[in-house]
């Protein structure tokens, strides 16, 4: 397949600080999910792309085309930034046709098009409530609105979930879902594994500017269950349970924390651990007051993939 | 480009109606059209004697020329790119299928436009409320179109001057501040050709009757040495032009960053 963008050497700086560094990436029609946590360089990288940022070294190209300053090609693109921010005094209507005037559009062409995204984002029922009295979730819908409402075939969009509640987040994936059965190409960051689990398989993790790993989800998956991960249980018994989990051997380390009456445990195989605590909910009957994964976030895990 | 500007100046006209910003200016404008009242009462009370049209010119002098158009010009100008940064709405208008240089141009235009009625509004409102009584002719209503084209001019000029800084500096505002207000009232007093460094010299040179003023404010006309009405008008249009090529040139070419 045809890659539509095209990403070679692409390096940004801002002052001393590093955006991304020699990145060069073809993405395909389909999904395609930039995974990384905050700070990554995936914010940077998708300004870049849709000629927010210019790139100290190396290119990038939209359907064979440079995208900086090349009004021609924001016609084939829509972008959804990740800062909440809108033109709070104009209604959900009017923001839309007002940006789809933008396009050349005439007023009836502006209408028709508004509506017919605010009905993809279930939001027609608003469109005429200020854009200031919108939920959450229905800011972030109306930013998608603004994206599609032209019809691009490009949609670039950051962090898109962030901020919904699981009902918005079921929207939102399904929509994404429809643009991607409908031919185009989708680049969605996200610093949640389960969200980008749920959108696609075609994964690029990205870690301190650079793509550290690109492949499907199961490779991905490969690389994260390898990572030793740390497990605290708050227990009155936590002395017992500390004692039998010692005899497994997937139990890496173990460290007690006497004042919180809490264990801490790291293993390689987190299933096998939770299969094996169930066992001691049960048997002898232990009594758990709280479970919590105290790295149990993409940093450390991508900390950890860094190391290796 | 002409087209692209259009549908620039389309929305900004529209979202500037609708902004908060727009209804301040128009109370501040309208602050004119109150002190026209007072003094009207004034005179009505027989403390102050002087010609309607004398007050006016002096009235607009002060207030329009040396505060007015230079507060709409650095508001509105100096907010150009500031106000898109401030709010994060730049890449809703950097990622659609329009020049940069329209951008520029269609807000420029749009902000000119609505500034410009909030002037107009309040110079004539309140040369009626100085001038219509039964003296009062029609015709001198070709004084106010007079006066309002200058103020216009000056206006167009300090907004171009001000978008251009509002696409350069970080923080246009503060130095905006000290040209509007500091340079532009002091350097205007200046002996020899150092006045000719100010807009407000080239607006007050095509002011009728500037050297005859003679009201309470006359003051303010002195050391002014006039440049010639189509000289004024030449370099006041050669203002406008550079500084809105300046400003469209760098928002062209410069990267423009949120604060974190």
């Amino acid at each position: 397949m045809t890659a539509v963008i095209e990403a070679r050497n692409l390096s940004r700086w801002y002052g001393n600080v590093l955006g991304i560094s020699e990145i060069t990436l073809d993405i395909e029609p389909g999904i395609t999910a930039l995974l990384g946590p905050n700070g990554a360089g995936k914010s940077t990288f998708m300004k870049i792309m849709t000629g927010q940022l210019k790139a100290n070294i190396g290119q990038v190209r939209i359907f064979g085309q440079p995208v900086w300053n090349n009004r021609h090609i924001f016609r084939r693109i829509g972008f959804c930034p990740e800062s909440d921010a809108f033109y709070e005094e104009l209604n959900g209507l009017e923001f839309l046709t007002g940006l789809l005037s933008l396009y050349g559009y005439d007023r009836e062409e502006c209408l028709t098009r508004a509506n017919r995204a605010l009905e993809l984002v279930e939001l027609r029922d608003v469109r005429e409530r200020p854009i200031r009295s919108y939920s959450r979730g229905m800011r972030q819908r109306i930013k998608i609105a603004q994206t599609i409402a032209h019809d691009p075939e490009v949609l670039i969009l950051d962090e898109p979930l962030s901020g919904l509640d699981p009902l918005g987040k079921r929207r939102i994936i399904r929509l994404i879902k429809e643009f991607r059965d409908a031919g185009k190409t989708v680049v969605v960051s996200s610093h949640v594994l389960p969200e980008v689990e749920a959108l696609t398989s075609e994964i690029v993790l990205i870690h301190n500017g650079k793509i550290l790993a690109r492949g499907d989800i199961h490779f991905i998956r490969e690389l994260l269950d390898s990572h030793p991960h740390m497990i605290r249980i708050k227990s009155p018994q936590y002395r017992e349970l500390a004692r039998l989990m010692a005899a497994e051997d997937y139990v890496l380390n173990i460290t007690f924390e006497p004042e919180a009456q809490a264990v801490v445990f790291e293993t390689h195989h987190r299933d096998r651990f939770f299969n094996r605590l169930n066992e001691l909910v049960l048997d002898p009957g232990l009594d758990l007051e709280e479970i919590t994964s105290p790295d149990d976030n993409l940093q450390a895990v991508f900390d950890y993939l860094v190391e290796r | 480009m002409r087209e692209e500007i259009g549908r620039v100046f389309s929305l900004y006209f529209f979202l500037g109606k609708k902004s908060g910003r727009a209804r301040t200016f128009f109370l501040l404008s309208s602050a004119a059209v109150l002190m026209a009242l007072i003094i009207r009462t004034y005179r009505l009370a027989g403390h102050w004697t002087e010609d309607g049209q004398v007050v006016f010119q002096n009235f607009l002098m002060v207030f329009f020329l040396q505060f007015l158009i230079v507060l709409l010009g650095l508001f509105y100008g100096s907010s150009i790119v500031v106000e898109e940064l401030d709010n994060r709405t730049l890449p809703y208008l950097t990622s659609r299928p329009v020049r940069r240089a329209a951008i520029i141009l269609g807000k420029y235009l749009a902000y000119l436009s609505l500034a410009t009625v909030m002037l107009v509004f309040a110079v004539l409102v309140s040369y009626l409320i100085l001038n219509l009584d039964s003296e009062f002719r029609w015709k001198d209503l070709l004084t106010v179109l007079r006066y309002s084209v200058i103020l216009w001019l000056g206006l167009a000029a300090y907004l171009s001057f001000f978008s251009f800084l509002g696409t350069w500096l970080k923080k246009p505002i503060l130095v905006g501040l000290a040209f509007g207000f500091g340079w532009e009232s002091v350097i205007q007093y200046f002996p020899g050709t150092t006045q000719k460094l100010s807009v407000a010299h080239y607006l007050k040179s095509l002011l009728p009757q500037y050297a005859s003023s003679s009201g309470k404010l006359g003051f303010l006309f002195i050391r002014l040495e006039p440049t010639s009405p189509s000289v004024a008008v030449i370099v006041l249009a050669a203002i406008i032009l550079v500084f809105l090529a300046l400003a469209c040139l760098i928002f062209t070419y410069k990267e423009y960053l949120f604060e974190d």
